[in-house]
């Protein structure tokens, strides 16, 4: 009997072959299967800049806007209503407990991207004063990571969905590096981690101070889109 | 600029204006070698830290969260209302049955007296409250009207408001639209009580046996909570549970009984009717003959019908086998539904023949002409209280007081046989009271 970290009631976890044929001890599952199937997978055919959904392999309408600004992001699930109601907790309402219901998909995913240094999106000093974490680095469990981007003491925080799109396109850069930064990435295939991909401004903003340090090639890893 | 009525009666962070609202009180408190909540009293997990070092409650924390670094603060309730001498604006008359019940409710609460409210479904037990709450509030009182469940608390909202239309009102819910304001009364679900701290003069709680109040110690000690320690309480239900039914044998809560509809006639008695391996049946995607029979002649005599069955999960499997056997013109509800209230008032306007729900329509949910049907009667989520609550729905208006209500099960229950002896007594009852047979 396991209790699920989202709704609270208790299941049995499912065991599959697959499970049993590894050697390793098998890990408890944080949700439920209701609560597993609250999130949708992004499979098959998608977006191969911003990492959405489609019926094509060819850049998306919003990826074209962008012009020569490009980046190669993938993103595990789609930005639904399970996953907005997910977020709402999580990181709006603050309950850190629930990143264990991704950490699993995302030890996954991370194990199938090639880079060398893992860099999550920071937080601001005031959220992480009230809200308590980052909620991109609860998600790791274990994996190494370096926190080489800052957000700069000036920079106004205002929740990216209280903006316009025009807005949020137009937020001048947010980040810094930190000084111990070029050491880390120079010439590195660096992965970006961040938690919604909604316009791509926050990543491009970052992959720009990144490759500013030195860095070989810089992709990203949303966990939702 | 801090607004400090916000903070009357109630336990709230502050960001600004701490200086005026006194120390305040740590929300997550460590006792031992644990912390608790001093919001909602749970204890902490001990994974409940967060990497900034404070510790958070995830009991509560739909209400906002709460760590070791939040204080909560306090302004002791000082009543503070524009008097009204006759503050009912409400011009229904109440039964010669129904006044004597509001009499004797209005007398117990001017004796400082918590009581409990029995009457039957389709009692009217909402008005009959009137003229004590007329009392309460032209004496200044702040009272509170809960109930567990969210749909009661939307439908008897704007009912209180028109009936006292000058007194100043706030509802509080999970996701209601509106801000909070500092009102007399206060209909909210007994959930948000956890906010309040010695606000009320009188708390009265619809509904005291629904879920998930019954069961919880939490949102029982919301209620003392919230409570003055002057203050007093009443419980209203049609399904007294046992605790509270012992609480009135005992008389350690007085209790008033009103074992009579409104309009005069008697409840509708379950009829049970044998249906052999229903949940075999259902597993098959099939529905058991004299059922199909009994909803097709409903359907031939334009009688609408709610078909009531035990779980979420089979409702997708009926719809299509209750389409199969030419039963259509309905649709099914449950209780994530998004488009439940529309569905509802689909039935209600004659748009729809009949809803196949689960126990969610249970309650608060009135079709003035209808016929009632369980389907599995005998599984466990039909307790007493919601059979003798789902009897309850036939039989409302004074046109048609008849209403047939069935209960297809394989073997007698308890609850069953408990649910047909509580609305036999009742009847009793209410027969020496001179109620009359539809
Ligand atoms: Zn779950
Ligand atoms: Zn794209
Ligand atoms: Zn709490």
């Amino acid at each position: 009997m396991t209790i699920c970290v989202w709704c609270a009631r208790t299941f049995e976890p499912p065991v599959t072959l697959q499970d049993l044929l590894r050697w390793r001890p098998l890990p408890v599952p944080a949700l439920c299967l209701n609560c597993q199937e609250r999130f949708t997978p992004i499979t098959g055919a998608h977006c191969p800049a911003c990492g959405r959904q489609q019926a094509t392999t060819v850049r998306c309408h919003d990826c074209e806007r962008w012009g020569a600004e490009t980046l190669t992001n993938r993103a595990l699930f789609q930005y639904d209503a399970g996953m907005k109601a997910y977020m709402q907790q999580y990181k709006f309402q603050g309950d850190y407990a629930l990143r264990k219901a991704l950490q699993t998909p995302l030890y996954q995913a991370l194990a199938q991207q090639s880079y060398d240094v893992l860099v999550p999106i920071p937080v601001d000093q005031r959220t992480w004063l009230t809200r308590g974490f980052n909620q991109v680095t609860g998600w790791l469990h274990g994996q190494p990571f370096q926190q080489v981007l800052r957000v700069k003491a000036d920079h106004k925080s205002q929740p990216q969905s209280a903006k316009t799109r025009a807005e949020r396109l137009v937020t001048p850069q947010p980040f810094m590096l930190d000084a111990a930064a070029a050491k880390i990435i120079v010439n590195q295939r660096v992965l970006l981690l961040d938690d919604v991909y909604t316009t791509g401004r926050t990543l491009r903003q970052a992959a720009s101070q990144i490759y500013l340090g030195g860095a070989k090639a810089v992709t990203s890893l949303t966990l939702a889109r | 600029m801090i607004n400090l009525s916000e903070y009357f009666g109630r336990r709230l962070p502050a960001t600004t204006g701490t200086d005026r609202l006194g120390t305040g009180k740590l929300a997550v408190k460590r006792v031992g070698q644990r912390y608790q909540c001093q919001r909602c009293q749970q204890w902490l997990a001990n994974s409940d830290q967060l990497p900034n070092g404070a510790w958070y409650c995830r009991q509560c924390l739909q209400l906002g969260r709460v760590t070791s670094q939040t204080k909560l603060y306090t302004i002791p309730e000082p009543n503070r209302f524009s008097p009204s001498e006759s503050p009912l604006t409400w011009t229904g008359k109440l039964s010669p049955d129904q006044q004597r019940a509001a009499e004797k409710i209005r007398q117990h609460v001017q004796q400082g007296q918590s009581q409990l409210l029995w009457a039957v479904t389709g009692a009217g037990k909402t008005e009959i409250v009137y003229p004590a709450l007329a009392w309460a509030v032209a004496r200044g009182w702040r009272v509170a009207w809960a109930s567990p469940r969210v749909d009661v608390c939307l439908e008897l909202a704007p009912r209180i408001q028109a009936a006292f239309a000058a007194v100043s009102q706030c509802v509080l819910y999970g996701e209601q639209p509106a801000p909070y304001r500092y009102s007399q009364l206060t209909v909210c679900t007994t959930h948000q009580l956890l906010r309040f701290e010695h606000a009320f003069d009188w708390i009265i709680v619809d509904e005291v046996d629904a879920f998930p109040l019954a069961t919880s110690p939490l949102l029982q000690l919301a209620i003392t909570r919230a409570e003055k320690p002057t203050g007093q309480h009443l419980y209203l239900t049609a399904t007294p549970g046992e605790k509270l039914q012992r609480q009135i044998r005992q008389r350690t809560l007085v209790a008033t009984y009103l074992p009579l509809r409104y309009h005069g006639y008697l409840l509708p008695q379950l009829r049970v009717k044998l249906a052999w391996r229903w949940r075999e049946y259902l597993r098959k995607g099939r529905l058991p003959r004299p059922l199909i029979q009994q909803l097709l002649t409903y359907l031939q005599k334009g009688q609408r019908f709610l078909l009531f069955v035990p779980h979420v999960r089979d409702l997708p499997e009926i719809m299509a086998e209750l389409g199969r056997q030419g039963i259509r013109g309905g649709v099914s509800v449950h209780a994530a539904d998004p488009e439940r209230t529309c569905k509802v008032q689909a039935l209600r306007d004659q748009r729809l023949s009949f809803l196949v729900t689960t126990t969610i329509l249970e309650r608060g949910v009135t079709f003035p002409n209808i016929a009632v049907v369980i389907l599995g009667g005998d599984d466990a989520v039909f307790s007493t209280a919601a059979l003798v609550q789902i009897a309850g729905r036939a039989g409302r208006s004074a046109k048609f007081p008849g209403g047939e209500v069935t209960c297809y099960v394989q073997t007698q229950t308890r609850a069953v046989r408990r649910a047909q002896v509580m609305i036999t007594r009742l009847n009793r009852q209410g027969k020496q009271r001179g109620g009359r047979r539809p």
